[in-house]
């Protein structure tokens, strides 16, 4: 016999709140459409491998399916929880992030470890749920940073001022962080996983950032990682050539411009009104994995400038209506934790979208909900399942 | 209650706002974050793409559809060449180029195995529509049968890991149904496949070829060169083009879209040119060169004098247009092969030479080079003289074998004593060099000059074919310049102009000079191309001839006639003598730059024409440094003088009578000429011995008859033997002819009538080569067709070819 609503504790209650249908609405909305476009985008290259035309698309609908319906159980459970599971989630992924190297593949495909199989449900990337686990242990920690007991030290000794001098600055306060992030950034860096680690240390540093740690540290830190750019960028031939190759990849045809060069030709010839769903020719051969990371070439040339830009209106809207609920969120943790989640998911769109109009150099960022990716997709669902299950204890707006 | 109600509440307030602090920091650090993700990063993003699908569109657009169709060609009919008689020199068909796709046949042979084979892999060979696996091996070995390849090239061809390789290109009709045929049988439909292509066809080979030109099937099939080149535009007709979609693995998509943009067929290009005429004048120029070692080739130019219609142009070497890259001319390709089998030639020097060999014979020499043209350059001198009046019929000449101008003696061709007193037509006919120096010193250099102008040597003759230079002559230092040439110091290149040597002239210059000579003065514009017709046959084009100006009145032109038939009538171009047709000509043996080093090579040529009272053809032949038997020998190694009355006359004789047949131009015999012409023996075995007398008698033959029947049993020679008139024919009554073999004397060093004297004593008859009744005094026979002590039976004619050493042009 169910619980009746007023068998239940004022917490309980709360958790059972109404979801967001905004948002709720914008991510099955974006989610099918994501579906569909893997459908039009990938076709040709399985017919291609002498597979049905719809696998791709019938693997990435069954886990959209599966992914929404995670996402409704996650939205049901009270998101305070969070806060002791943040730790296991942290430490499952570190624990991931370790396996990989012995247990992983990946090495031969693409230069990178960085996938574990899992039994039934194909393959994981430990950075995906690296990236949850970050984002949850620093909200659940940092929502409590104002109730910290303050730290006395004995200004007597050396020791005790230089230690007091790094309290007081806020440095002492960021250790347990940096060590966590330190961490885990360079288990994925070793993989190597150079977008991973952006998308980890974005989501970190928004959680910082909304719970209020002082600017400078940003300044410091965005300052530290521009320098250290620019040093790799010049003084690496890797890198490089990869930023000449950003500039002018005419320039180098065949030799790592094919791909974005093909994209722009993908996204060029779609024009206002694009050359219609399912007509795409660039998919045909030309741009290669049009399914994965390049998607979005696809959705532009087969839908055009209204298209693409209608789906980029969406994603603007599912942000804003995220951190909207951030503001919203009953407590703290739950600010933090959607901050958290939103950024990184509009900092991955922000980045696949500057790399397939070459905007910016090419990493390998996927773009969430559309590249085909079942876990990926799965994960980020349950992520969009965490902002909901925040949405439902946004209180009711004041009547009357 | 009520109370508890808002305690409760209040205690909640307290609870959920505990530190306005931190919370308004979260609040405005989101908002931060929320407006920087939610909005301005969007932003440049919305740009990129504006950029990229609006402003750039165009541009990508256009390179995304390039590399995403093919775009084939779709050949217009290339519109034909054909002569003056509407025969085709050149025509274009349909041919194949043989295509296979070895990744299709992969795909083939796995689409067979699902069809045909059950689980557990044997062959159904009872299922419907079943037919054997097409195996990789078989079919290679059919394909190389049909293609008469090698079958491992093909095999390995077919294992290729690529969706096109050609398998044979240009291939034939016939070839290309056999490959339909084994496309069907064997169930092939992708994996092998024909796509057209057009192939130029020269029915004729070489003839012309110069002239034609080629198209080159390796450049679009362009024309490279010749009309083929010079009338692309008219010949080509527009190419039609087929789009289609195609993947980025270059495999065509059939189903998604084609475009289509019709071909529209070239024009027809009627030549004024005869085959006939042409095959004649290049049979004459292979006859000459062979017989009298020619080492650098030569040109015949057949033209009508009236018009300036070209009606043969031939230059040796020559090659086949079917194949131009191909050396096929004895000279150039014992030269290659030399090269070749050279050990000490750098690597390449095999290339090199079969680089120039190739451009040597595609050279169409009788527009492309200048020459000195020695004697036959006189003519215009004579016409010029006449025009002005500074000589007539009745002026004498004193020739004692040389001339002196300005200190400098310059000898004659005939050395001491010379050629004696002669008036103007002995010196034409003599080909004297003093008497024309003289004439050129009446003439003066100002009116020389001029006419050198009038008759055209200074500019371009404006013929409608590939290749003439524009250049001034005077610039490129091929003729002087006025001042120069009229200057005191000048003198001595009047007298040397006045026999044609110091000067550089085209041949085809020439000819229509001397056309303007003999036409009543009239200088034309030579032209090649009679009329351009569309595929349906309307005229669009049509050219009609051009008189460029007069230079010499009908008068002198016609006086000119006369003193240049009697060239070949008792003169210097005897041997060029035909009976029953009046020719006139001009003889030359011209002098080279080599020749002045001391080296042998000297241009014999012959200018002709023909009927000298109203000349319908004009020809010039030249052959280029015929190789005498020892260095400075006046002989070549068969015998002959090397001089252009004893060469080039001939081959004009014999090609002029050809030409002049082939037009039907009636012929008129002398008494004199009737009792010499060659004619056929008849057949009268059988008749009766009476009917079989006066047969022979009646085509000219004296008869002798032995034995004592009623019936003619046997003759000698044989019936179709053609030979001298007057000659004695036996006849045989009743008796068989005697079958004892007699001895081929020698002939060498005897003329005419004693060889046909001592051909008689043996039972044999004589046939001279060449002109036919020429027998004149002077004349040697230099060759025999049958080698001297062979046994042949009696009544065998003998072809004998003459040389006479004793004239000199």
């Amino acid at each position: 016999m169910p619980k009746l609503k007023r068998d239940l504790t004022m917490e309980q209650q709360l958790a059972r709140g109404p979801l967001d249908m905004p948002f709720l609405m914008l991510v099955v909305l974006l989610t099918v459409i994501g579906v569909i476009m893997v459908f039009s985008a990938s076709y040709a290259t399985a017919l291609n491998q002498g597979r049905q035309a719809t696998y791709y698309f019938a693997r990435q609908a069954a886990f959209a399916g599966a992914g929404l319906a995670a996402m409704y159980v996650i939205s049901k459970i009270n998101y305070q929880h969070f806060r002791w599971m943040s730790v296991f989630v942290l430490g499952i992924s570190i624990v991931l992030l370790i396996l990989v190297f012995p247990f992983g593949y990946g090495k031969a495909e693409v230069g990178a470890q960085r996938w574990i199989r899992m039994p039934g449900i194909g393959s994981l990337q430990p950075s995906e749920v690296a990236k949850v686990g970050v984002i949850l242990y620093f909200a659940a920690r940092l929502c409590k940073r104002n109730t910290e007991k303050k730290k006395h030290f004995d200004r007597e000794i050396p020791k005790g001022k230089a230690l007091a001098f790094l309290d007081q600055i806020g440095f002492l306060e960021l250790v347990p962080y940096i060590l966590v992030l330190g961490v885990v950034v360079l288990l994925v860096l070793l993989e190597p996983h150079m977008s991973g680690t952006i998308l980890i240390i974005a989501g970190a540093a928004a959680v910082l950032f909304a719970a209020g740690i002082h600017w400078g540290w940003f300044v410091g830190g965005g300052g530290f990682i521009v320098a250290a750019l620019w040093f790799i960028i010049t003084k690496t031939p890797y890198m490089t050539k990869r930023i000449n190759l950003w500039k002018d990849p005419w320039a180098y045809p065949k030799d790592g411009g094919y791909q974005i060069i093909q994209s722009l030709y993908a996204i060029g010839s779609g024009g206002l009104f694009g050359v219609g769903f399912g007509q795409g020719r660039q998919k045909l051969g030309f741009l290669p994995e049009p399914e994965n990371d390049f998607v979005f070439s696809v959705v532009c040339e087969e839908l055009g400038l209204v298209g693409a830009g209608l789906i980029l209106v969406l994603f603007a809207m599912l942000v804003l209506r995220g951190y909207w609920i951030a503001l919203h969120a009953r407590d703290r943790f739950g600010s933090l934790m959607v901050v958290g989640i939103i950024t990184l998911l509009a900092v991955q769109v922000f980045l696949n979208i500057s790399v397939v109009t070459n905007f910016m150099p090419t990493t390998g960022i996927s773009l969430p909900f559309f590249s085909y990716g079942g876990t990926a997709l799965m994960i980020q669902l349950g992520e969009m399942g965490i902002v909901l299950s925040v949405s439902r204890q946004v209180p009711a707006p004041k009547q009357g | 209650m009520e109370k508890e109600t808002r305690n409760q509440n209040r205690r909640e307030r307290i609870r959920i706002i505990p530190d306005r602090k931190a919370n308004r920091t979260i609040l405005w650090r989101t908002i931060i974050l929320m407006l920087l993700f939610g909005a301005v990063t969007f932003a440049p993003l919305f740009h990129r793409l504006y950029t990229i699908q609006i402003k750039e569109h165009a541009t990508y657009q256009q390179r995304a559809i390039d590399q995403q169709t093919m775009d084939n060609a779709v050949s217009a009919n290339r519109g034909r060449i054909l002569d003056a008689n509407g025969k085709v020199l050149a025509m274009s068909a349909t041919v194949y180029d043989v295509i296979i796709s070895p990744k299709d046949f992969e795909n083939l042979q796995a689409n067979w195995d699902k069809a045909f084979t059950d689980n557990s892999g044997r062959i159904l060979t009872e299922k419907k529509n079943y037919y054997p696996r097409p195996e990789a091996e078989d079919i290679a070995n059919e394909l190389a049968a049909i293609l008469e390849l090698e079958p491992e090239k093909v095999l390995q061809r077919l294992e290729k890991d690529s969706y096109y390789e050609i398998a044979a290109s240009r291939v034939e009709d016939e070839v290309a149904d056999q490959i339909r045929a084994l496309i069907t049988d064997r169930h092939l439909s992708n994996s092998v496949y024909l796509i057209p292509t057009a192939k130029r066809y020269y029915p004729y080979g070489s003839l012309a070829s110069q002239l034609i030109g080629w198209v080159n099937w390796r450049n679009d099939n362009k024309g490279a060169y010749g009309m083929e080149a010079l009338y692309e535009k008219e010949l080509a007709g527009e190419t039609g083009r087929v789009v289609t979609a195609k993947d980025g693995k270059n495999r065509e998509l059939r189903y998604s879209f084609q475009d289509y943009y019709d071909a529209s067929d070239g024009n027809d290009l009627t030549l004024t040119v005869d085959t006939t005429i042409q095959y004649y004048s290049e049979r004459i120029l292979e006859k000459g060169i062979e017989m009298f070692d020619v080492q650098n080739g030569g040109f015949v130019i057949a033209m009508d004098p009236k018009t300036g219609a070209i009606k043969a142009w031939a230059n040796s070497p020559t090659y086949n247009l079917n194949d131009p890259w191909d050396v096929t001319d004895p000279i150039l390709s014992q030269y290659l092969e030399t090269v070749q089998n050279d050990p000490t030639a750098l690597e390449d020097a095999y290339n090199t030479a079969l680089k120039d060999m190739r451009n040597r014979q595609w050279r169409n020499r009788a527009i492309n080079d200048t020459y000195e043209p020695g004697s036959t350059f006189k003519s215009m001198v004579l016409a010029a003289a006449l025009e002005e009046g500074v000589v007539n019929e009745n002026s004498t000449f004193y020739c004692p074998g040389f001339y002196v101008v300005a200190d400098r003696t310059i000898s004659c061709s005939k050395k001491a004593p010379g050629h004696g007193s002669q008036d103007l037509a002995q010196a034409v006919a003599n080909s004297c060099n003093p008497a024309f120096m003289m004439i050129g010193q009446a003439l003066g250099a100002e009116k020389f000059y001029d006419y050198l102008e009038d008759f055209g040597f200074l500019e371009a003759t404006g013929v409608d074919m590939q290749g003439e230079s524009h250049i001034n002559p005077v610039s490129a230092g091929l003729i002087w310049r006025r001042d120069k040439f009229t200057s005191a110091n000048g003198i001595t290149n009047l007298a040397t102009a006045s026999f044609g040597q110091g000067l550089q002239v085209t041949p085809i210059q020439l000819i229509t000079a001397a056309s303007a000579v003999i036409n009543g003065g009239h200088l034309m514009e030579p032209y090649v191309m009679q009329s351009v017709t569309t595929p349906d046959g309307t005229v669009i084009k049509q050219n009609e001839s051009t008189e460029v100006r007069q230079v010499v009145s009908e008068e002198t032109s016609r006086r000119c006639r006369a003193i240049l038939e009697g060239v070949v009538d008792g003169g210097t171009g005897k041997r060029a003598y035909v009976p029953g047709y009046r020719i006139g000509g001009k003889t030359g043996s011209s002098e080279t730059l080599e020749s002045r080093r001391g080296e042998d090579r000297t241009i014999v040529s012959f200018l002709g024409f023909a009927p000298a009272d109203d000349p319908q053809i004009v020809v010039l032949l030249a052959f280029d440094k015929p190789l005498p038997a020892t260095p400075g020998n006046n002989l070549t190694a068969k015998g002959y003088y090397i001089s252009g009355g004893n060469m080039a006359a001939m081959m004009a004789g014999e090609l002029l009578g050809d030409i002049l047949d082939y037009m039907e131009v009636e012929k008129v015999y002398s008494e004199e000429e009737r009792a010499k012409i060659d004619m056929t023996v008849p057949n009268v075995v059988g008749q009766t011995a009476q009917i079989g007398r006066e047969a022979a008698q009646n085509s000219g033959f004296a008869v002798r008859t032995v034995g004592e029947g009623e019936t003619v049993t046997a003759q000698i020679p044989a019936g179709g033997a053609v030979i001298p008139s007057g000659s004695e024919i036996v006849l045989y009554l009743g008796q068989e002819k005697p079958t004892d073999l007699v001895t081929v004397p020698d002939l060498r060093g005897q003329t005419a009538a004693q060889a046909q004297a001592t051909l008689a004593q043996v039972g044999l008859y004589l046939k001279i080569s060449g002109s036919s009744s020429y027998m004149s005094s002077n004349a040697i026979v230099a060759g025999q067709d049958l080698t001297i002590g062979a046994e042949v039976e009696q009544g065998t004619v003998i072809t004998c070819s003459f040389s006479d050493n004793t004239m000199i042009d």
